[in-house]
C-alpha cells in the first residue's frame, strides 16, 4: 500500500503528465470551443427547410431501398436499380432533417465521431505517459533508488503498472464523461440533441467502453517497450518504425507483391475494428463470384470486434510478459 | 553474532556486442562485522561499484555467495532491507522534484515516518534548500541528499559509494564528521571512497581491490604495517658520502638522494644516531618514513603514476594467489607490477 501511495505521488507529480493533461485538456477544450462557436439554435425555418429536402431526399431513397431489396430477393436487379452494396445505406429512415441543417450541432449524429477523436487523444496521453512514466524512471535512476528500499523488481514493476492504468483509466472516465457531457450541453443550447434511442445510447456506451479498453492496451504498450529498450524514446522509436516500415512500407511492398490482403496484417485494422465493431475492408486480388446480373465481384471481407480485441490483447500481453521477463533478470544500470 | 555483510567468490562477467567479454568479479571476498567503519578501496574499473549493486540485487552475479546481516542475498534482500540503507555510483534524482518531495516519496514507499525527512535534511545540511528542485542542486548537493535518502532508514548498515564526490572541503569535514557520530551510534558503515586521506582518517578497516579480486583486507594499521620497511629520512651536517658508506658498511640498505638519504630496515634509529656520531658524522635530521594508505594502494594495486606514462584505467593489478581468510592477506604478484621508476 505504500509503494502505491508512493507511485500515486510519483505520477501526478511528474511535470511531463502535468505537460501531457494539459495539452490534452487544451485539445478537448479547442474542439469543444470550437464545436460551440460553429453551432446555433436552428430557428423554425431552419428545421421547416430541413424537414422538406429531407422529405425529398426520403422519396428517391425510398425507390432506391426498394430497388435494391428486389435486387436481393429475386437476384434480378430492376432496370433502375444502381446500388450494388449494403441495401441498409439505402434504408431512408436513416434520413433525418438534421441531416440538412447548416451550422447546427446535432448530438446524436455528430457524437459518434467526436468519439473516436477522444478515444485517439487518450491513446496518444497514455502511450506517452506510458512510456514516460517508466522510461524516465530507468534513465534516471528512480528505478534504481527504489529498489534500494524494495527490492522487489516484479512487485515494483507491478505496482507501476497498476497505479499508471488505474491512473490513466480514472482520468480517460472522467475525461470521456466531462467531454460526451460538454457536447451533450452544447447540443442543448445551442445545437440539436436529434433523437438518440436506447440503442444510440448502447451502441455509444458500447464504444466509449472498447475506446477505454483500448487506451489501457496502448498504455500497457507504451509501458512495456520503454522498458524493454530501457527508455522512453524505445517506446516511441518503436511505435514510429512500426508506423513507417510496417503500415506505410509494407503496405506498399505487399501492393507489389499481389498480397491479397494486406489490410489484414496491419495493427490499425484491428484498432478499427476493436472501437468500431467492425471493419470492412477489400481484398486486391481473390477468387469471388460475380453477383448473378451485375457482374460485380464483390471482394469484401470484415474483421469484427473480437478478433480485434484478441490480436490487441494477445499483443499486450506477450509485450508486457517480455517486459516482465527482462526486468526481472536484467542488470540495472 | 554474523558479519554484517559477507562475500565469498564472488564473479560477475559482463557481456556485450560490442564490448565483448569483460569480467569485472573474479572471485571477490569481503567480510565486514559490525560497528566497523570499513573502507572500500580499488582503483577506476576494479570492481567495487559493481560489488556494492550486486550485493544490494541490481546486478545478477554468475556466481559466489552473499550474505547481509546473516541472509543470503539477494535471495533474503527484503527481509533485511530496512535495516540498510546505500546510494551506489553517482546519486540521480529527478530533476523537477524538490528534495524535499524525493525524499517523502522515499519515506512513504519505504513506510518511514515523514517526520523523519526533516531530521536528515538538517543532519546532512539541505535544510533550507529542501524545497528547491533538484536540478538547482549542485553535485555536491545532490551528494547530501543522496546521503540523506541513505540515512532515511536510520540504518544499522550504511553502504555509500564515493559519498565525497563533488563535496567541498567543508563538506568533506561534514562528511567525516557524520561517519564518525555513526560509527559512535553504532551505525557499520561501508565506505567506497578514492579519497584515501579521508579513508584513513575515518575507516578501522580496508580492503582493497584490483581487477576484480581482493589484494588487500584486514585492519588499516595493519594493512599499512605490512608495508612499513622502516625506513627513515636522514640529512647530515656534512659530508654525505661518508655517511652513505657508514650506512652500507652496517649492512643496512641506502637510497642516496641530492640532500638527504632515505636508510630502510632500521629497527633502532638510535643505532644509526650512535654510529654516525661515533665518526663524526652529525645529523640533522632523523624523520620516521611511515606508509600512509594512498602509497599502500598505488603498491597493491600497481597503479604508481610514472611521469610520461599514460595509464590507462585497466593497467593494475591482477592478483596471482586466490584470496585467504586471514585478517591481513596481501596477495600481489610483484610480477604484474610496473617496475619502479
Amino acid at each position: 500500500m505504500n509503494l502505491v501511495r508512493a507511485e500515486i505521488g510519483r505520477l501526478t507529480a511528474r511535470r511531463f503528465v502535468q505537460l501531457m493533461l494539459v495539452l490534452l485538456v487544451t485539445a478537448f477544450g479547442i474542439t469543444v470551443a470550437t464545436t460551440l462557436a460553429g453551432s446555433h439554435q436552428p430557428t423554425d425555418f431552419e428545421i421547416r427547410v430541413a424537414e422538406a429536402r429531407a422529405e425529398h431526399q426520403r422519396a428517391d431513397a425510398m425507390r432506391w431501398y426498394a430497388d435494391c431489396l428486389g435486387t436481393d430477393r429475386t437476384g434480378t436487379p430492376t432496370p433502375d436499380g444502381r446500388y450494388q452494396g449494403d441495401c441498409a445505406d439505402l434504408d431512408p429512415n436513416r434520413i433525418d432533417g438534421s441531416d440538412f441543417l447548416t451550422g447546427v450541432f446535432v448530438f446524436d449524429r455528430q457524437i459518434p465521431a467526436l468519439t473516436y477523436f477522444l478515444i485517439a487523444f487518450l491513446c496518444l496521453f497514455g502511450f506517452l505517459v506510458g512510456a514516460s512514466y517508466i522510461g524516465a524512471d530507468l534513465t534516471s535512476g528512480g528505478m534504481t533508488n527504489l529498489l534500494l528500499w524494495r527490492p522487489q523488481r516484479m512487485v515494483v514493476l507491478g505496482t507501476k503498472l497498476g497505479t499508471l492504468l488505474v491512473g490513466v483509466l480514472g482520468l480517460s472516465v472522467v475525461a470521456s464523461a466531462g467531454y460526451l457531457g460538454a457536447f451533450r450541453l452544447i447540443a442543448e443550447v445551442r445545437g440539436l440533441p436529434g433523437s438518440p434511442d436506447s440503442e444510440f445510447w448502447t451502441d455509444l456506451a458500447g464504444t466509449v467502453s472498447r475506446g477505454l479498453l483500448l487506451v489501457l492496451m496502448v498504455t500497457a504498450l507504451g509501458f512495456a517497450t520503454a522498458t524493454l529498450g530501457r527508455h522512453t524514446s524505445a517506446a516511441l522509436g518503436v511505435a514510429a518504425a512500426y508506423g513507417v516500415v510496417w503500415e506505410v512500407g509494407g503496405r506498399i511492398v505487399m501492393g507489389i507483391v499481389d498480397v491479397a490482403r494486406p489490410d489484414q496484417l496491419m495493427l490499425s485494422s484491428y484498432v478499427v475494428a476493436w472501437v468500431g465493431g467492425e471493419i470492412r475492408l477489400w481484398a486486391l486480388a481473390g477468387d469471388c463470384a460475380p453477383a448473378a446480373g451485375s457482374g460485380y465481384c464483390d471482394l469484401s471481407y470484415s474483421i469484427l470486434w473480437p478478433a480485434g480485441l484478441v490480436v490487441l490483447l494477445g499483443l499486450t500481453l506477450l509485450a508486457l510478459g517480455g517486459a516482465f521477463a527482462a526486468f526481472h533478470r536484467r542488470d540495472l544500470a | 553474532m554474523p558479519a554484517v555483510i559477507e562475500i565469498d567468490g564472488l564473479r560477475k562477467t559482463f557481456t556485450g556486442l560490442r564490448r565483448g567479454r569483460r569480467v569485472a568479479l573474479d572471485g571477490f571476498d569481503m567480510r565486514v562485522e559490525p560497528g566497523q567503519v570499513h573502507g572500500f578501496l580499488g582503483p577506476n574499473g576494479s570492481g567495487k561499484t559493481t560489488t556494492l549493486r550486486t550485493l544490494l540485487g541490481l546486478v545478477r552475479a554468475d556466481s559466489g555467495r552473499m550474505a547481509l546481516f546473516g541472509e543470503p542475498a539477494p535471495q533474503r534482500l527484503s527481509a533485511v532491507v530496512s535495516r540498510l540503507g546505500a546510494i551506489v555510483e553517482s546519486p540521480q534524482f529527478f530533476g523537477n522534484f524538490s528534495g524535499r518531495r524525493t525524499l517523502r516519496l522515499l519515506a512513504v514507499a519505504g513506510g518511514v515516518s515523514p517526520t523523519r525527512v526533516d531530521e536528515v535534511l538538517e543532519q546532512v545540511g539541505l535544510r533550507d534548500r529542501a524545497d528547491e528542485r533538484v536540478k538547482a542542486y549542485s553535485l555536491g548537493m545532490k551528494q547530501r541528499l543522496a546521503v540523506a535518502s541513505a540515512l532515511l532508514k536510520a540504518p544499522e548498515l550504511l553502504i555509500l559509494d564515493e559519498p565525497a564526490n563533488g563535496l567541498d572541503p567543508a563538506g568533506i569535514r561534514d562528511m567525516r564528521d557524520l561517519m564518525r557520530d555513526l560509527s559512535a551510534a553504532g551505525v557499520t558503515v561501508l565506505l567506497s571512497s578514492h579519497i584515501l586521506a579521508e579513508i584513513q582518517q575515518i575507516c578501522d578497516h580496508v580492503t582493497i581491490i584490483s581487477r576484480g579480486q581482493r589484494v588487500a583486507a584486514g585492519p588499516v594499521e595493519a594493512v599499512l604495517a605490512g608495508f612499513d620497511h622502516r625506513e627513515f629520512r636522514i640529512r647530515v651536517a656534512d659530508d654525505q658520502p661518508r655517511a652513505v658508506e657508514l650506512v652500507q658498511a652496517a649492512g643496512l640498505p641506502v637510497a642516496v638522494h641530492a640532500d638527504h638519504l632515505v636508510v630502510s630496515g632500521l629497527d633502532d634509529p638510535a643505532r644509526l644516531s650512535q654510529l654516525l656520531g661515533e665518526q663524526g658524522v652529525w645529523l640533522r635530521e632523523l624523520t620516521p618514513l611511515t606508509p600512509d594508505l594512498e602509497s599502500v594502494f598505488l603498491e597493491l594495486t600497481g597503479t604508481r603514476p610514472h611521469p610520461g606514462v599514460p595509464r590507462q584505467v585497466d593497467d593494475s593489478v591482477r592478483p596471482n594467489a586466490a584470496p585467504t581468510d586471514d585478517p591481513l592477506e596481501i596477495t600481489v604478484s610483484s610480477d604484474d607490477k610496473r617496475a619502479a621508476p
